[in-house]
């Protein structure tokens, strides 16, 4: 589990003031988690590393941009993960996701999303996608962690486009209300 | 298009923008927006905030070591060798404790004293830390931490050997209080050209790339003292 938000806070704020001490530290409490989320929608070793590369540098030279207002740290950095790994998919080509690869991928239910319940950040999460439409909670557990596209959704799930469509964005409707309303 | 005046359809974009299933042309679109429209940007934020999180479902994956490495060349980071021209300024003040402690160095059972010595002592006080000792035929470098205060909680402390002209090499990490590193090659080989020791603060476990990494926190002379 990622340290406290204060502390990956407090390092970034050193980040931001060149501190390489700190850089590491930070380096060090989250590139496990970070290349995990990079291998898991890239699926290949080296991209991943090489995704991930490209991120630290970019939270280094970032760092002084950072708001803690804004996004937690995790937050932060798991999405400038996400988005590069999304982008290095669409890059004339690293080889399209194969239908067999389609086959073979973990349905995340239970997997990720089971553990989630234990997360210190991620349990009102885990309880508002237990709301879901299981198909709906399927779709949008594809999508973030394999990083799939509405098309392959619909490959994967043998649902036309329409469908997986509608899925995900009823579901991340309905997930926006619940998350809303808890306490 | 413009989405700004379409509360529903910003709302979605932004949804499926931090989601990741909204891609190309209109992923770029939208990225772009997002630079002179703060409020759309905070709604992408917020609906990363919702999700990002789920991260913590994912078992963490330790990436291979050499990626620390890379990143800091990438960002031209200090070659770790350059920590080590700090050394000059501490070695003097060190020689008088080398002295200090050399005279009082216990004897081995055969009643001969160690062959190398080294002091390491804290720049800022001047104070005696570690001493590390072998003999000249030995495969063993006996330490002793004189002031245990010095480790930290969490992380290691390095031993290196820093040659004549050469990168520095590790000893092993420093012990609690006493301990005995393997020498690679007995003492007049592995420290016969070594002027000096020193320690640095490393990750927990020690430096992951075999060079230093963190801070030069100690060092002193390592002399042959017969």
């Amino acid at each position: 589990m990622a340290p406290p938000a204060q502390e990956l806070d407090q390092l970034l704020s050193q980040c931001a003031l060149g501190d390489r001490e700190a850089f590491r530290a930070l380096y060090e409490a989250t590139a496990a988690k970070l290349f995990a989320v990079a291998l898991r929608i890239l699926r290949r070793e080296d991209w991943a590393e090489e995704v991930l590369q490209e991120c630290y540098v970019s939270v280094w030279r970032h760092a002084p941009e950072y708001k803690a207002d804004r996004a937690a740290p995790m937050t932060w950095m798991t999405s400038i993960v996400r988005n590069r790994c999304l982008d290095w998919l669409r890059r004339p080509n690293p080889e399209p996701l194969a239908d067999e690869a389609l086959e073979a991928l973990e349905s995340p239910n239970p997997g990720p999303l089971a553990r989630l319940e234990e997360g210190r950040d991620s349990a009102a999460l885990a309880r508002c996608l237990r709301g879901l439409d299981a198909r709906q909670r399927q779709a949008i557990a594809l999508a973030f962690f394999d990083g799939l596209s509405h098309a392959e959704l619909a490959k994967h799930l043998r649902e036309p486009l329409g469908t997986v469509k509608t899925w995900v964005r009823r579901g991340l409707q309905r997930l926006k209300a619940c998350l809303g309303a808890l306490p | 298009m413009n989405c700004r005046d379409k509360p529903e359809l910003r709302e979605r974009l932004a949804a499926e923008y931090a989601l990741g299933t909204l891609r190309g042309r209109a992923r770029e679109r939208l990225r772009r927006w997002l630079r002179d429209d703060p409020e759309l940007a905070r709604d992408v934020a917020a609906w990363e905030a919702r999700l990002a999180p789920m991260a913590e479902g994912l078992s963490p994956v330790a990436p291979p070591r050499r990626l620390w490495a890379k990143i800091e060349r990438q960002l031209s980071f200090k070659r770790p060798f350059s920590l080590w021209k700090s050394l000059g300024l501490v070695a003097s003040g060190a020689v008088a404790a080398l002295l200090a402690v050399a005279v009082v160095l216990p004897l081995r059972p055969s009643g001969v004293p160690a062959s190398y010595v080294a002091v390491l002592t804290d720049p800022k006080t001047n104070a005696a830390v570690l001493v590390a000792t072998a003999e000249r035929s030995g495969r063993v470098l006996r330490v002793n931490t004189l002031d245990p205060a010095i480790h930290v909680a969490g992380r290691s402390l390095e031993l290196w050997a820093l040659p004549r002209g050469g990168e520095p090499k590790s000893l092993g990490l420093v012990p609690a209080k006493r301990g005995d590193l393997k020498l690679l090659a007995a003492a007049d080989q592995s420290l016969g050209d070594v002027p000096s020791l020193a320690i640095s603060l490393e990750p927990h476990g020690g430096s992951p790339s075999g060079q230093p990494t963190g801070p030069v926190l100690y060092s002193g002379p390592c002399v042959k003292y017969w």
